[in-house]
């Protein structure tokens, strides 16, 4: 009886966020189209790049007329709209491919980057916030605040072009390009060169979240280092690594698994960049070709795509910090 | 032409040595690997445009351009236009096979024409009423008006097997041409092999592979010793590499400013943009403008060294009249040009009126674009002693889509196919798209351009095209006629060349700076 109510209870929940995804979804969709449609790129200009004096009228209509452009804006975002209801995302005309296999193909690619990315962030992040917080005022605390608003403060590309021509141009220790060795076939390929590959892009796009992650944990075990509870089992004679293991760690792992869960959409936005820097093939270099060819079905499901990503990782984020965080949870019931 | 050898590091080079390799003895290796850019991110099916610049590797072509831009033989072995110029007639080789080991039939290259016809890719193949197999090694291709400037479809549509032209065709490519698809990584590299059983003369190399790491990618991949070959920047061509040469190509990668033609008379096009400048309306106004500067110094200054001056939009092809060229450089002309026509700093604040019309107008370029920005910028500084004012304005090319009627605007064109000039002088084009934004109109010129379209031989053509430049009667739209346009710079386009990789002569590269060196990827040897 209990569990049956408790299963209703999950239903309602998860139906109520779906149905609130949704409704996302459809904005972002409707307020990406209009954006498009109000972009000054001409997508035919676009295309047709420096051969736009060998480009006839006739043949920019037959253009038009393969992509689909002549119907009013309205009627073109309906017609998509009904065919992504049955599961259609249409044609890319940048990558003359199915939108679906396009969005598969790269974003293979860009997830091992950015969950090693965000695994390392995570870890690094938290372990030298942990250090900070307990040494607070010492001069650990002092190099790794220094050093997190250093990295919080220089953009991604700039460290990635650092980095590129420490280690692959001086060093020669990584290489140049690509996710995989140049003039290599894919069967070829192991592992070992792969993650080869991804080692410096995964590292400068980690660096983006390392700092927010350090100063916000910082600040938790500051707090709970200060608290009544420390104060009475440092007085019972406990050492500071088991305070830090049995009092501290489960305070500060709240505020930074969340926040590691949110920064899903920077961690998106900034794969983009080291992607265009180390020359990945991922999502990220995709969207910037959409875009710049004015690619509508491609941009847009890159769009949705992106949105169920970030939203996704925000109600894990939410229900892990809940689990971990039993006052979360009764601030919920009470309300 | 001919005197001017391209390149300055290609000529040590070029000792003519055999693919064994001399004194070390090392032998050739069997990969070359070019960070040239280039991808073709929707894949390579000839008939969407892939192989329009340069060569299309795993597709061979009708006809071809020599070094000289001479038109050769390629798949065909002769091609005829009928009296009325509507009939192009192709004989075939009989020796071709696509790499499946099919032949080449004239069935394929009219499926190829047809399909290319109506693909609305990059190749505008419109003019194309239908093709026909006439037998099994001649192909009609019927046109609907005619067009000796169809010569350049024959040049660079690549012709695809009928049999396996399919969905997936542009990932896996079938062709006739000197090299076989192996693999593409999208945005990362395409690796292509030798064919063996190309007709023509078989590359050196074994095994191809490009890479498309994007400007950084391909100088920081020739410092490291990865690449034999990196299109860059002129601006990066300073950079000392080791082991490797700059080999600046010359190009008709052109930079010219546009000049309203017509007078403001309050007239608007259909979307209601204003139309004419009542400055550079007057014919003297642009030739003194085309006397006054210096390119030279434009070259030298703004480009580096890496370029050359322009007088006109196809500087260097075969259908280019020289004599339309002007010295320029000359501001004690401009200034009589200038007086003669009335104008005169009456106010002496520099700048010189006519009935109360300001010699002054606005030069336009886009604002990211330094090259055009440097350009715009010692134009103005090189016309103000002549008392006229420029003011150079870098915007975005949506403000230039809706003034280049009524401003100057500094553009950049530069084709193989005379096409662009045709529409850059038409008065049939006059506010079409990009091409003649100045509404310049000249019926000498229109009917030699219409001539030229009109020609079924290729040299006839080459005879009316310059004649547009400049005819017997001083006409033209050149420099030194009707001045439509102030030609400033052709660019050079700047490639790290590997000390061991002889390239040969380049072609003359049109718009568009990487991929177009491939042309002559054939007759690349090693010489170390």
């Amino acid at each position: 009886m209990a569990l049956d109510l408790l299963n209703a209870q999950l239903l309602r929940a998860l139906a109520s966020r779906f149905a609130r995804l949704v409704l996302l979804l459809a904005a972002v969709a409707a307020a990406s189209f209009a954006l498009m449609a109000a972009s000054p790129v001409d997508p035919i200009d676009a295309y047709v790049g420096g051969d736009i004096a060998a480009i006839g009228p006739e043949q920019r209509a037959q253009i038009a007329e393969r992509w689909g452009l002549n119907d009013p804006p309205l009627e073109r975002f309906a017609t998509w709209l009904s065919h992504v209801a049955r599961g259609d995302l249409g044609h890319s005309h940048t990558f003359n491919q199915p939108v679906a296999a396009v969005i598969a193909g790269k974003f293979l690619t860009s997830l091992a980057l950015m969950a090693v990315a965000w695994c390392l962030s995570g870890v690094i992040g938290f372990v030298l916030g942990l250090v900070a917080g307990v040494r607070r005022g010492r001069w650990a605390d002092r190099v790794i605040t220094w050093w997190a608003y250093t990295l919080a403060s220089a953009p991604t590309f700039w460290v990635g072009l650092l980095l590129l021509y420490v280690f692959s141009v001086s060093l020669q220790w990584t290489p140049i390009c690509c996710a995989v060795p140049v003039g290599t076939v894919a069967s070829e390929v192991g592992l070992l060169d792969r993650l080869h590959h991804l080692l410096l892009p995964a590292l400068t796009l980690s660096l983006v979240g390392i700092a927010p992650v350090t100063l916000h944990t910082r600040q938790a075990v500051t707090v709970a280092m200060a608290s009544d509870y420390v104060a009475f089992a440092r007085a019972q004679g406990e050492r500071t690594l088991g305070l830090v293991i049995h009092r501290v760690l489960r305070n500060a792992a709240g505020p930074a698994l969340l926040l590691q869960f949110s920064s899903l959409g920077e961690l998106f936005g900034g794969s983009v960049l080291a992607e265009q820097v180390f020359s990945y093939p991922g999502l990220g270099a995709a969207t910037t070709a959409a875009a710049l060819g004015q690619d509508v079905p491609l941009l847009l499901a890159i769009a949705l795509f992106t949105t169920v990503f970030v939203y996704v990782g925000n109600q894990v984020g939410d229900v892990l910090h809940a689990w971990l965080d039993p006052r979360i949870r009764r601030l919920k019931e009470v309300r | 032409m001919t005197a001017v050898l391209v390149g300055v590091g290609v000529t040590g080079c070029a000792a003519g040595v055999d693919d064994a390799g001399s004194g070390a003895g090392k032998p050739v290796p069997k990969e070359l690997r070019l960070a040239i850019g280039g991808e073709s991110e929707d894949g390579y099916d000839p008939t969407l445009g892939w192989g329009r610049y340069g060569a299309p590797l795993f597709q061979s072509t009708l006809l071809a351009r020599d070094a000289e831009m001479n038109v050769v033989n390629d798949l065909a072995t002769k091609h005829t236009v009928s009296a009325n110029g509507l009939v192009w007639t192709v004989d075939l080789r009989a020796d071709a096979n696509f790499s499946d080991g099919k032949p080449v039939t004239a069935e394929d290259v009219a499926y190829t024409f047809s399909i290319a016809a109506r693909s609305g890719g990059l190749t505008d193949v419109t003019a194309l009423a239908k093709a026909v197999a006439v037998d099994n090694d001649t192909v009609d291709l019927h046109l609907k008006r005619p067009q000796s400037t169809f010569v350049n479809r024959l040049v660079s549509l690549g012709i695809v097997p009928k049999h396996a032209h399919g969905k997936d065709y542009a990932r896996h490519p079938i062709g006739s041409g000197p090299f076989t698809f192996v693999q593409w990584d999208e945005g990362q590299q395409l690796i292509v092999q030798r064919n063996e059983n190309y007709y023509g003369p078989k590359p050196a190399f074994e095994r191809v592979v490009f890479t498309f790491a994007g400007e950084d990618g391909a100088l920081a991949a020739a410092k490291a010793g990865q690449a034999s070959m990196a299109a860059v920047p002129a601006g990066l061509a300073k950079t000392a590499v080791p082991g490797m040469k700059v080999v600046p190509v010359k190009s008709v990668d052109n930079r010219g400013l546009m000049f309203p033609y017509v007078a403001d008379t309050g007239k608007k096009t259909a979307d209601g943009l204003p139309i004419g400048n009542n400055v550079t309306s007057d014919k003297a106004v642009r030739q003194a403008i085309n006397q006054a500067v210096d390119r030279q110094a434009l070259v030298d200054g703004v480009l580096e060294g890496y370029g050359s001056p322009a007088t006109g939009p196809v500087d260097g092809l075969p259908w280019y009249e020289p004599s339309s060229a002007i010295e320029g450089n000359d501001p004690g002309k401009a200034k009589e040009l200038l007086d003669a026509a009335g104008w005169k700093d009456g106010d002496g604040d520099g700048v010189r009126e006519r009935a109360g019309v300001k010699a002054a107008f606005t030069l336009l370029y886009p604002a990211d674009d330094t090259i055009r920005q440097g350009l715009a910028l010692s134009v103005a500084d090189m016309v103000k002693p002549i008392g006229v004012e420029i003011t150079a304005k870098g915007v975005s090319w949506d403000v230039i889509d809706k003034r280049l009627h009524a401003d100057a605007v500094l553009f950049g064109w530069g084709s193989h196919d005379p096409t662009e000039m045709y529409h850059l002088y038409s008065s049939t084009a006059a506010g079409v798209e990009y091409w003649n934004p100045g509404y310049y109109s000249n019926p000498v010129v229109q009917h030699n351009l219409d001539a030229a379209l009109n020609a079924t031989d290729q040299d006839v053509a080459a005879k009316y095209w310059k004649a547009a430049q400049k005819d017997a009667d001083g006409n033209g739209f050149g420099p030194s006629g009707d001045a439509a346009w102030a030609w400033l710079v052709n660019l050079q386009h700047t490639y790290f060349v590997s000390d061991c990789l002889d390239i040969g002569k380049p072609q003359l590269e049109p718009h568009g700076h990487g991929w177009p060196i491939t042309a002559g990827i054939t007759g690349w040897r090693w010489t170390c």
